[in-house]
């Protein structure tokens, strides 16, 4: 294969922009030729060609798997011709994902929603390629590279000490080294197979908290099937906009809903970006980037992303386990007692859900309500204040699980949570693996 | 009785109508191949016959397979609406060109940058992709035997009796 000729520098070519033709040959030698929906890069050997209705060419590939593909580069014009031979059809699983969310902002962009349907990723193997002869137009002034990008972000995130640093550095990253404005980072919580927003920038309001059940949109599809999801067109089955929460409050997945902290996001993105954090094969996390520019993040921006994912995945998990050391100064603790005149905060905790209000307004549930309800049950019942992140690992009412505790995501999710929502009670650091509850009113709490 | 045509005047009305083109062959090894046309029109000395313009440069691999056994298949798309015709035939060679073919080539890409940028593509894109110097400019001639309905949909790629509306 020619060395500079390959499917790694044709990936333009590969992204749906514009149609590709496909030629395939009967048993009894008959030509046919069609237009392909979308022809996606797999690896520098492969192609995936949607499958999406049973036709000429279906049959064709079946029974003779040689065909050649015509594409041009959506920038220059430039054509090619590929040889590929069939391997095989996938009907499920990251691939078969992937090209799902593409095909679905393709068929938006060509008026098809609704026509196409994926059955299949049809699998070929590249044989050959050529350049077709013709006029073609110079390259797109190059934007400004992303390995210096990716490399600076490496060195500020291998830098960080505590996951809540380590979560900030990468937002700031994203937003300042990769120029992206629309960004969220969501935490897996596996068991019970959804995420939660612990960062955003770009939004009106953080999110944090607000969840997204596995295999929901962009960032649920990356979580399941752990692959990167991208879409360069919008697609509106696949937004975070009405339409999804459509689809889950009237199906079967409404209880898993979480309506009380609205989710931020774009309303109509044209570009969505969901990459997988992972530590070895467990999900720490999905980061997810949109933008309502077309085409703004292309096969070299999810390189970038899932390469420096693949670091912050180990760095999260090390941290989360102990932080090295607080790289940040605890506050001085020298906080006013609380007004003991004002009216006092009311706290009610749910058990069933570990779902927390205040003045009767939701904060938070789950193991980050269990969390606060133990400190203000503490605090109200022996007078402390600061508490050790070992002790909270042991204590029964935070009901962690056993083995993945999640204990600093989910403290850094209820701080923001109450930065976002109440001015009179939050948490802070209070030296290496402490935390400080910080009451300006007095609390009552219920349960039941 | 002569089998009715299948280049009925509405099938030839819209196939010259200046439309996105594909041709493909197959080689005797059972491998096709295939080349965007720049033009169609009807041949005017056999009214059953069209006339397909390609690059030559662009098109060797598949006139070698045309020469072999002239099986052809030709795919043209409205890019506007996705209306979608493919043609097939087995008496595909290559022409000469004449003036009148030469003629079609700048009315045909004119054409294109109009329909093409309704869905967005410039027309400088559409100025290189369909580009060909006069001298390369070559003739395929066929007769269409068979006619699908291609439109994209589930009754995509299904046989058109002859004589019946398009898809």
């Amino acid at each position: 294969m020619n060395p500079v000729l390959n499917l790694d520098t044709l990936r333009s070519c590969l992204e749906g922009i514009l149609p590709a033709g496909l030629a395939t040959c009967a048993p009894d030698g008959t030509p046919n030729v069609t237009y392909v929906s979308q022809l996606m890069y797999v690896d520098p050997e492969h192609v995936a060609l949607s499958f999406q209705f049973f036709n000429k060419t279906r049959e064709n590939i079946l029974a003779n798997p040689h065909a050649t593909v015509l594409m041009m580069d959506p920038d220059t014009a430039a054509r090619y011709r590929l040889s590929i031979r069939y391997l095989r059809t996938e009907t499920a699983g990251p691939l078969f994902e992937r090209m799902k969310a593409t095909l679905a902002g393709i068929a938006s962009h060509t008026g098809m929603a609704g026509v196409f349907r994926l059955r299949g990723a049809d699998i070929y193997r590249v044989l050959a390629m050529e350049t077709v002869p013709g006029r073609s137009l110079p390259p797109p002034v190059a934007r400004a590279p992303l390995l210096p990008a990716l490399r600076r972000s490496v060195d500020a995130l291998s830098a960080c000490r505590s996951l809540e640093h380590l979560i900030d550095t990468l937002t700031t990253c994203i937003e300042r080294h990769f120029g992206i404005d629309h960004q969220m980072l969501l935490m897996a919580d596996d068991a019970a197979q959804r995420l939660y927003i612990v960062a955003s920038r770009g939004y009106a309001s953080s999110g944090a908290g607000a969840e997204i059940p596995y295999g929901v949109g962009v960032i649920g599809v990356a979580a399941r099937e752990q692959t990167p999801i991208r879409i360069i067109f919008p697609a509106a089955e696949y937004a975070y906009s009405r339409a999804i929460r459509e689809q889950l409050e009237g199906g079967e997945l409404a209880d898993r809903l979480e309506a009380s902290i609205p989710l931020p996001g774009l309303p109509e993105p044209s570009s969505q970006l969901a990459v997988p954090v992972r530590a070895g094969d467990r999900l720490m996390a999905v980061l997810y980037v949109e933008s309502a520019q077309q085409c703004r993040f292309d096969y070299d921006m999810e390189d970038a992303l899932v390469a420096l994912c693949a670091m912050l995945g180990p760095c999260m998990c090390a941290l989360q386990a102990d932080s090295l050391e607080d790289d940040s100064p605890s506050p001085p603790h020298d906080h006013p007692v609380p007004d003991a005149t004002a009216a006092p905060l009311r706290v009610h905790y749910f058990g069933r859900d570990g779902s927390v209000f205040l003045d009767d307004h939701y904060l938070i549930k789950g193991v980050a309500g269990s969390i606060l309800r133990a400190l203000l049950e503490d605090h109200l019942a022996q007078g402390r204040c600061e508490f050790s992140k070992c002790e909270m690992r042991l204590d029964p009412r935070l009901r962690l699980p056993e083995v993945v505790d999640n204990l600093d995501a989910r403290l850094i999710l209820l701080s923001r949570r109450l930065a976002d929502r109440c001015a009179e009670l939050r948490i802070e650091k209070a030296g290496r693996g402490r935390i400080r509850l910080v009451l300006a009113r007095p609390v009552v709490l219920t349960a039941d | 009785m002569t089998p009715p045509t299948v280049l009925t005047p509405a099938l030839a009305d819209f196939v010259t109508s200046h439309l996105s083109i594909h041709i493909a062959a197959s080689d005797d090894h059972g491998v096709a191949t295939l080349v965007r046309g720049l033009g169609c029109r009807r041949d005017p000395a056999t009214a059953d016959r069209l006339r397909l313009l390609v690059a030559a440069p662009q098109a060797e691999p598949v006139l070698r397979a045309l020469a072999a056994n002239g099986r052809i298949a030709v795919v043209f798309s409205e890019p506007e609406s996705h209306r979608t015709v493919q043609l097939k035939g087995h008496d595909a060679h290559r022409a000469e060109r004449d003036p009148d073919d030469t003629a079609l080539l700048s009315p045909y890409i004119d054409t294109l940058v109009v329909r093409l940028a309704t869905v967005g593509t410039p027309e400088a894109f559409v100025r290189a992709l369909l580009h060909c110097p006069a001298e390369a400019l070559c003739i395929v001639r066929f007769t269409p035997d068979e006619v699908f309905g291609q439109t994209p949909g589930p009754q995509a790629e299904q046989r058109l009796a002859a004589g019946s509306a398009l898809p």
